[in-house]
């Protein structure tokens, strides 16, 4: 296999990192340049900080631009230009899609595109789906209801440009999807992770079908959550698909900056696309060796319309201690994916909780089934949490031994003690798209 | 890396060659919009190529 074969842009993946970190301070100079002339909202940012594109010389001095997080682009939007605000850096008239983010933390954040930006989404989202190893002898179904949110929009013209033949499962629900997949042999599917395990059960126990033995599904691109990068949650989906599972990540304001490559070992960030910083939670300090955790600051280069300049993004990542990928990438390694969001980690009875370390043990008992649902109460002075699972029918587990696996393997992973409810296979909410099992209903101070 | 930084060179050329002709058709167009509209998205297409090896020279040049 040459090297044109293994990546989308052989030059950009293989680049020295002394060589990267080079490219990202010059394209790091011109996307902040381009901020501080064409939009207002920017212009006005960095000179109350006193800082202008000529100060920008070195590496070091990115990191005296003020930053930006997602509570500014809300205070921006619904005025003129409309309804994005002093942020757009275009004329309103070269905008050509809107976007929207799913508003999981709060009010949706608009997002203009022009052509242009429009292709570099593509465009990054073709590295991940190359990565992954979709080729032009892929047919890729997406089963997804396309709409407003940026979701799988972009995979779908960049599986188009890797050369894929694209399968839009839009509107279909997901029985049809599942027999469409069947019909038209498809070797491919992207969706999120919480629905790779519902289609898979709507599958067996809806009609019959065995996707690992019935379907052609080689490949799976995971997208929106975080299970993906989670052990325990990507066997379940390999088990139930015999397919591989690839994680990426990204998101509407800031793009597609991670994936991972055919060696598994974590997610490559996209340095040739993004700067990724991370900063430690609690002080703020950039964390500059591999093994820290930390929250990640992010610049995109090169998408004009409604920059990403040093926004805090508040997802948490890990930079790997792996520093060679054996794929050959240089691109930097995140260990685990994204683990979670600095705002999510929450102090339950004073002990710090994230709660992908829930999924992580639910989803690695063999006897539950996919869905599980935590409540975070307060009853006087006292945090309560409760954990509610679903029992598989046919797992004949006997309840009680479970109930003390299951606390004992929580205990050692979060340090909590949960309440515990084990309901009926089938009565939790399922979910299409971004779950959200996790229910924090303590009043804030 | 090093065997590669001619090509990027030639390659850079060849892709402001094009980013050139395609602006000197939207001039000459007279505003049609059939001409300008796809001459737009010809240029985004050209900046992905620039991003992907335009930006590189100089940098890999230097690896030598």
């Amino acid at each position: 296999m040459t090297d044109a074969d293994k990546y989308w842009n052989p030059i950009l993946e293989t680049l020295p990192q002394e060589k990267l970190k080079e490219l990202q301070l010059r394209k790091f100079k011109r996307i902040f340049e381009w901020a501080y002339h064409n939009s207002p909202f920017y212009n006005g940012l960095y000179r109350d900080a006193g800082i202008e594109p000529g100060d920008i010389k070195v590496f070091d001095d990115i990191r005296k631009v003020p930053k930006t997080d997602k509570a500014m682009m809300r205070a921006i939007q619904g005025k003129e230009p409309y309804p994005y605000g002093s942020i757009l850096s275009v004329p309103l008239e070269q905008v050509t899609e809107y976007r929207q983010t799913s508003g999981t933390t709060g009010q949706p954040v608009y997002h203009p595109e022009t052509w242009q930006d429009w292709e570099w989404s593509a465009e990054s989202w073709a590295y991940i789906l190359y990565a992954h190893g979709f080729r032009d002898t892929d047919r890729l179904f997406i089963p997804f209801g396309y709409s407003i949110y940026i979701a799988f929009w972009a995979a779908h013209y960049a599986a188009e440009k890797v050369g894929c033949e694209v399968v839009p499962g839009g509107v279909l629900d997901t029985e049809a999807r599942l027999l469409k997949m069947r019909e038209l042999k498809a070797t491919g599917m992207a969706a999120t992770p919480t629905y790779v395990l519902g289609m898979a059960d709507a599958a067996r126990n809806r009609l019959g079908i065995d996707p690992a033995k019935e379907l052609d599904v080689r490949r799976i691109t995971v997208a929106g959550e975080p299970g993906g990068s989670i052990p325990a949650t990507r066997k379940r989906m390999e088990d139930a698909w015999g397919a591989k599972v690839y994680d990426h990540a990204g998101a509407t304001e800031i793009g597609h900056w991670g994936y991972e490559c055919q060696a598994q070992c974590g997610l490559h960030i996209n340095e040739a696309l993004h700067l990724i910083e991370i900063e430690d939670i609690e002080t703020g300090e950039a964390i500059n060796e591999p093994g820290g955790r930390g929250s990640m600051v992010v610049t995109t280069f090169d998408r004009l319309a409604h920059p990403c300049i040093r926004f805090d993004s508040k997802d948490v990542i890990e930079w790997s201690p792996v520093e060679k990928c054996e794929c050959g990438r240089t691109f930097r390694l995140l260990r685990g994916g994204v683990t979670g969001r600095a705002d999510d980690i929450t102090k339950v009875k004073g002990v710090l909780l994230a709660p992908a370390a829930i999924e992580e043990v639910v989803r690695a008992m063999p006897q539950l089934g996919d869905e599980y649902e935590v409540v975070v109460t307060k009853r006087g002075d006292i945090d309560s949490i409760a954990l509610k699972v679903e029992l598989l029918p046919e797992s004949g587990a006997e309840i009680d031994a479970l109930k003390e696996d299951l606390a004992r393997d929580l205990r050692a992973k979060t340090n909590l003690r949960y309440d515990l409810e084990f309901c009926q296979y089938g009565t939790l909410p399922r979910y299409e798209t971004k779950a959200r099992r996790f229910k924090d209903l303590r009043e804030k101070e | 890396m090093a065997d590669k930084s001619g090509s990027i060179e030639e390659m850079a050329q060849r892709i402001s060659s094009i980013k050139q002709q395609a602006n000197e058709l939207k001039a000459m167009s007279g505003g049609i919009q059939a001409v300008d509209r796809n001459v737009d998205r010809i240029l985004a297409s050209v900046k992905m190529l620039e991003i992907n090896i335009s930006d590189l020279v100089g940098l890999v040049k230097d690896s030598k």
